[in-house]
């Protein structure tokens, strides 16, 4: 399978990259690990006239602990985070969910962080091969007008299956976007829009150049289901941390829940249930579970293989598998 | 748009004219005519591509060529010594019955060598997680890990 | 049994021994050749163009942009086919379609040029216009009245195939049963998913003799077919020639001839260059066939002690659009239902109906893992119903050595009661529970000795001797991988008392090699094992003529061992084979070393009431698995697995493992993730992501105990293992879940929820009790 032709641009620095996008725009893709762009472009369902390859940019590979926050930069291969004493250590969430992302060889040394949370969306219907696209209408995310994933709908139903996102926006990460004389902080939850086309608010001219994730004194789970034991992407997945307060209650919380619908899903009401709740409370950690249930199962989609029944269902399950890790390493 | 590259291939000092979409197993199979890489799937999922580069067990069907300069690969081809006396994982697999129809085997003892090469005492566990992204649909993978195992055994040395 | 092969008790030197495959270290330094690796000078480059459709008519094409590209030098539609090709048994496939297309792997145009670039742009050129048609995707719909007919002048979506027999009477042993259980299963479209993808390369001599190189596991019987296209191509008295490079699995997938080899050579002819079509993994998932799906209803009866009293089965088989060796799996479904355990009353009857869905092929156990899934499920359930243990129910019931089944199958040697005992060794099927961990058996029937399936069953082969004591054998049998090559070398080495480095095996061109039915039915080992022995022990005779010439001995007093003659009992008379030979050929009058043989097996086609002993033996098994159930996510962990086979005797107990691993692995993937996932006929995981094989991560421990019995008819007493692997591990699998959370799952693949939703009803109707 070849890839369709383009350019190369290698830039030297960030400036020069920064200065291609910019002049480039909506014609040029970044290129980091390769590992989701290329396929997409073997496919077809990405046709950009420019790649500017990240290789020579260095400078955008690190884990490091600053001014309260882990930094990780964007082009730090998924290999590097999972080997990274400090990740395992105080963000291990996100350790748990690099170490499932598909497999050593396809993704683990080429494929970056940065990569993997700005994985386009995927849907069943969408992902396959321009040749079978072709043979029917164009749905929403191909720039149509229909949705065959959820009949009648009006918009994308796409499905973000990122394992790090949803690690990340669990740990409550945010992002920097850089562009030619300037850049932006977001918040990740602000950063994933609701829209299965365009699944994140990064504009063409702007390059991830930044994971900051705060360092709360807690602990962080990530939790995923998939068929197989390698190269799946994950069906239901959730992340979830825990602050424990001095009285080993829980001070703060935070469930996310990924691969049910067009961005992972920070889930504010199951959250904010388990505060003031012991560590050992059981019946709310099941509580908040079918609260997230609940809240996730209205944005749910099938289009991923498993049923939909079946990946609600599942919801509760990974929530409360990742509540009681997180509590557990609390305890410990 | 051609550039040209320069990188180690099995040792041996390349340079080479290439074109900017080629991808490595592009240019190890078709231009340079190293069939012992192959192409199973072209997107990453199968592991018959699987090179290493700088080390690293790669999938070169998702390797741009122009991102290889510099660097130092390895192919299939460069295992066996120049005398054919075969790499110890090539006689692994060779003696245990990790080969069947074959079409895997170059990716799968690729995949095993930059295993070894980091970790000469990887376990049971580690051997099935570092040949994860490696399919074979004629084996049942128990031959190819009693293989590994094997050569891992051996201590890089043939019997 | 009596009747005990002589040379059970013979010591081998060869035979028996774990010799790794002759192929593997080519193979390991990635020097093997595949079609993939494959160019030929002036080579062009071939595509296919499919339908977008499942079912619509063609109403115009346009072709005139793709022939105006530049590079391009030929460009086929349907028009340019001839009316007589046409593919698989029932002639009704020919390899571009006219009018109107059937389903979405319909190809409707095809083009050569020279790079695969311009060929796909040549493709993106073609302009079609189609009127859709409804379509139809259930066979059990579509045989329904009023149902959209997939090919009008069939008149009827239900297939003229003559698949039904009643052996007994079904319904009075139904009225004398104790305990009768019925019940209707369903199983998927899997497919094989060979490393290597399909393609093929055609070219033309000057006298229009064709030489295609392709990855087939059938070279005679694809020459023929190929020959069937030249005639239609008005080429009438040429040659083919099938070349067949180192094949990257096959599985059953390359039991038929297949439209890009057809086309290829359209192409080749069109062009007079050599055209070679490739396919993509996308296009081995769309345009290769799968595993049958069936709908299956069964009534399976015992009495009060276990005894099996009738077995009753009905299946829908869809057909798709087309029809190839799918369509014929009935015939050895039939295997199983009338001759695993003893059953005395049985009927079956198999309708299958054209849809247009992807149509199916032969693959691995040819029918008999889709039969044995529900008869060993519902043999479970019929255990628990009378009380009886599961195992015990097993050996009530199994077969025995001598016994002649209702299909009248004669059982030689017989090897299902150590088998069960093998897997009990391993498991207490029947003993205490853990909680979410259950074990669970199946056995299997499968055939052992060839099986008559075409009106041959033969394989010829063909040995020289050099100067040099080294063979050349040219076999008829086919190695893909499954290593045939080395059953060859091992038997031909211990008859001749030779090395295996010493042989040769060739069995990759027709222009040299003998007829053959080919790689199917897990008859290789038996039947091109024989074949090779048979022209082994004609050289062989020559040899101790020779030698008791050289060696004023008595041939009968000769034994032949480690690349020399002795006579036996005199240690110091004896000769290199080597000079032997150089005597041999150099003497006056000096005589060639070779010699031809060709076995047909004593194996009898099955007549009209589908009665006659299909195979010379028969291969049994027992598979015992133990699974761990996650009653929160319904997913199935497999802990322990035990595959134990009557295997007549191990050649290469090394590659004997490999099969079936390799088979129970792809029995698992059967049981639990594979499936070719389709909506309106589209295939929508035309992929290894979303088609889910076992990954090395997945897999696990197979303990696979070898029971030898010893046939009194295979090379050195073996009977074919190719197949066996994969047939029982679904029911296993499925009695495992079963007797670890209580619920039963009767539709493949048993999915997470699947197995949820079941447990979710289980509780539900519980709670209502």
């Amino acid at each position: 399978m070849r890839l369709p032709r383009f350019k190369y641009l290698g830039p030297e620095t960030l400036d020069q990259a920064l200065d291609l996008l910019n002049t480039h725009k909506d014609d040029a893709k970044i290129l980091a690990g390769g590992t989701d762009l290329l396929v997409r472009m073997k496919k077809g369902l990405l046709k950009p006239k420019a790649l500017i390859s990240l290789k020579a940019l260095n400078e955008l590979s690190y884990i490091k602990k600053q001014d309260g926050y882990i930094k990780i930069g964007a082009r730090t291969p998924l290999a590097d985070i999972i080997a990274s004493d400090l990740i395992q250590k105080e963000a291990r969430a996100l350790f748990q969910a690099c170490e499932k992302i598909g497999a050593v060889t396809i993704q683990h040394y080429r494929g970056t962080i940065g990569g993997n949370i700005l994985q386009d969306n995927r849907c069943h219907h969408y992902n396959q091969s321009d040749f079978h696209r072709s043979g029917r209408q164009a749905c929403h995310k191909d720039g149509g007008k229909i949705c065959y994933a959820r009949e009648e709908a009006d918009r994308c139903n796409s499905t973000c299956q990122s394992d790090g996102a949803t690690a990340l926006m669990a740990l409550g990460a945010g992002i920097i976007l850089a562009q030619k004389g300037g850049k932006r902080t977001v918040d990740l939850t602000d950063f994933y829009t609701t829209d299965g086309i365009m699944p994140h608010a990064m504009e063409s001219h702007e390059l991830l150049k930044e994971i900051i994730i705060p360092v709360q004194g807690g602990q962080s789970a990530y939790h995923r289901l998939a068929y197989r034991s390698a190269i799946d992407y994950p069906i239901v997945c959730a992340g979830v941390f825990l602050k424990p307060s001095q009285k080993n209650e829980i001070a703060d919380a935070r469930i996310v829940v990924g691969a049910m619908s067009r961005s992972p899903l920070f889930l504010a009401q199951a959250s904010s249930s388990l505060k003031g709740k012991k560590l050992n409370d059981t019946y709310a950690f099941k509580k908040a579970a079918d609260v997230s249930m609940d809240s996730a199962a209205t944005f749910a989609v099938h289009n991923v293989g498993a049923t939909l029944e079946y990946r609600c269902a599942m919801v509760s399950q990974m929530v409360i598998q990742a509540l009681e890790q997180a509590a557990a390493a609390i305890k410990a | 748009m051609t550039t040209n590259i320069s990188f180690l291939l099995n040792g041996d000092k390349i340079s080479y004219e290439i074109k900017d979409h080629w991808t490595l197993l592009h240019l190890l199979r078709e231009e340079m005519g190293l069939i012992g890489t192959k192409e199973g799937c072209g997107n990453g999922e199968c592991g018959a591509c699987t090179v290493i580069v700088d080390k690293l067990a790669v999938n070169s069907c998702l390797y741009l060529a122009i991102d290889v300069d510099g660097a130092s690969i390895e192919t299939i081809e460069g295992l066996a010594s120049t005398n054919g006396t075969l790499h110890p994982l090539q006689q692994s697999f060779v003696d245990k019955g990790g080969i069947q129809c074959g079409f895997c085997s170059p990716g799968m003892i690729m995949s095993s060598k930059a295993l070894l090469d980091e970790n000469p005492r990887a376990n049971h566990e580690q051997i099935k997680h570092a040949l994860a992204g490696n399919i074979c649909r004629c084996t049942g993978y128990v031959q190819i890990l009693e293989s590994v195992e094997a050569a891992r055994d051996k201590g890089g040395q043939n019997e | 049994m009596n009747n005990l092969n002589p040379d059970t008790n013979r010591e081998f030197s060869v035979v028996g021994k774990r010799i790794p495959k002759l192929d593997a270290a080519q193979k390991a330094m990635g020097r093997a050749e595949y079609i993939q690796d494959i160019k030929l000078p002036g080579m062009l480059f071939g595509k296919i163009l499919y339908s977008k459709h499942a079912h619509a008519d063609i109403v115009k094409i346009d072709t005139s942009k793709a022939r105006a590209l530049a590079g391009v030098h030929a460009v086929l539609t349907g028009e340019d086919v001839p009316k007589k090709m046409k593919m698989g048994f029932y002639k009704d496939n020919p390899p571009i379609k006219k009018g109107k297309v059937c389903s979405f792997r319909d190809e409707v145009a095809a083009v050569a040029a020279i790079s695969p670039e311009i060929a796909k742009k040549a493709l993106d050129l073609i302009e079609i216009e189609y009127e859709e048609l409804p379509g139809i995707f259930d066979p059990e719909k579509a045989m329904e009245k009023d149902s959209p007919l997939v090919h009008e002048y069939h008149k009827s979506n239900v297939l003229n195939l003559p698949w039904k027999l009643h052996y007994g009477d079904v319904e009075k042993a139904e009225k004398e049963s104790d305990f009768v259980v019925e019940e209707k299963f369903t199983t998927q479209w899997v497919t094989h998913c060979c490393l290597g993808t399909s393609g093929a390369i055609a070219l033309f001599d000057s006298n229009d003799n064709l030489t295609i190189h392709t990855n087939t596991q059938i070279p005679s019987l694809a020459q023929k077919d190929f020959l069937e296209s030249l005639k239609a191509m008005g080429l009438v008295n040429k040659r083919v020639r099938v070349i067949k490079p180192i094949i990257g699995g096959g599985f059953g997938s390359k039991l038929d001839t297949y439209a890009y080899e057809h086309i290829s050579i359209l192409l080749a002819y069109a062009c007079r260059k050599p055209v070679k079509i490739m396919f993509d993994r996308v296009e081995e998932f769309k345009a290769t066939s799968t595993r049958q799906p069936t709908v299956i209803y069964i009534k399976q009866g015992c009495d009060k002690n276990g005894k099996l009293t009738f077995r009753d089965m009905r299946m829908v088989l869809d057909n798709g659009a087309y029809t190839s060796w799918g369509a014929t799996t009935p015939s050895v479904m039939m295997m199983p239902i009338t001759s695993l355990y003893r059953v005395d009353n049985v009927r079956f009857n198999a309708k299958c109906v054209y849809t247009n869905n992807t149509y199916s092929q032969a693959m691995r156990g040819y029918g008999n893992p889709q039969a044995t899934f529900a008869i060993e499920s519902t043999l479970d359930m019929l255990a628990e119903k009378a009380g009886i243990g599961r195992v015990d129910i097993r050996r009530i019931n199994r077969n025995q050595p001598g016994d002649i089944t209702p299909q009248g199958f004669k059982i030689t040697s017989c090897g299902i009661s150590e088998c069960i005992d093998e897997v009990e060794k391993e498991f207490a099927i029947d003993g205490p529970k853990e909680k979410g961990i259950g074990t669970g058996i199946a056995s299997l029937i499968h055939v052992g000795g060839g099986a008559r399936i075409y009106k041959s069953d033969g394989c010829g082969a063909i040995l020289k001797m050099d100067d040099y004591g080294k063979v050349d054998i040219f076999t008829g049998g086919t190695d893909m991988g499954q290593g045939l090559d080395n059953i060859t070398a091992q038997i031909v080495a211990e008859e001749l008392g030779l090395y295996v480095e010493d042989i040769n095996v060739v069995h990759t061109d027709t222009d040299v090699c003998p007829w053959d039915v080919g790689a199917h039915a897990s008859r290789s080992t038996f039947v091109a094992g024989n074949a090779a022995l048979g022209a082994a022990k004609k050289v062989k005779e020559t040899i101790l003529e020779y030698g008791s010439k050289f060696l004023d001995a008595d041939p009968e007093d000769l034994v032949l061992r480690d690349r020399a003659i002795f006579v036996s009992g005199d240690p110091e008379k004896s000769m290199p084979i080597d000079k032997l030979l150089r005597k041999a050929h150099f003497s006056p009058q000096g005589k060639m070393l070779m010699a031809d043989f060709f076995y047909d097996p004593d194996n009898e086609n099955m007549g009209k009431e589908f009665k006659g002993n299909m195979s010379v033996t028969y291969a049994f098994g027992a598979h015992g698995v133990k699974v761990k159930v996650d009653e929160e996510t319904g997913k199935v962990q497999v802990l322990d697995y035990v595959a134990a086979h009557d295997v007549g005797r191990a050649i290469n107990p090394l590659l004997l493992e490999g099969q079936v691993y390799g088979g129970v692995v792809m029995g698992l993937g059967y049981a639990l993730t594979e499936e070719v996932v389709t909506r309106n006929g589209q295939n929508m995981n035309a992929n290894f992501r979303d088609y889910k094989l076992f990954t090395a991560k997945d897999a696990i421990k197979i303990k696979a105990p070898v029971v030898e019995t010893y046939d009194e008819y295979g090379p050195f007493g073996a009977k074919g293992i190719g197949e066996p692997g994969c047939v029982p591990t679904a029911p296993a699998i499925a009695n495992a879940i079963y007797d670890a959370v209580g619920v039963r799952i009767f539709d493949l693949p048993i999915t997470p929820e699947k197995v949820l939703a079941a447990l979710k009803e289980k509780k539900s109707a519980t709670t209502e009790i």
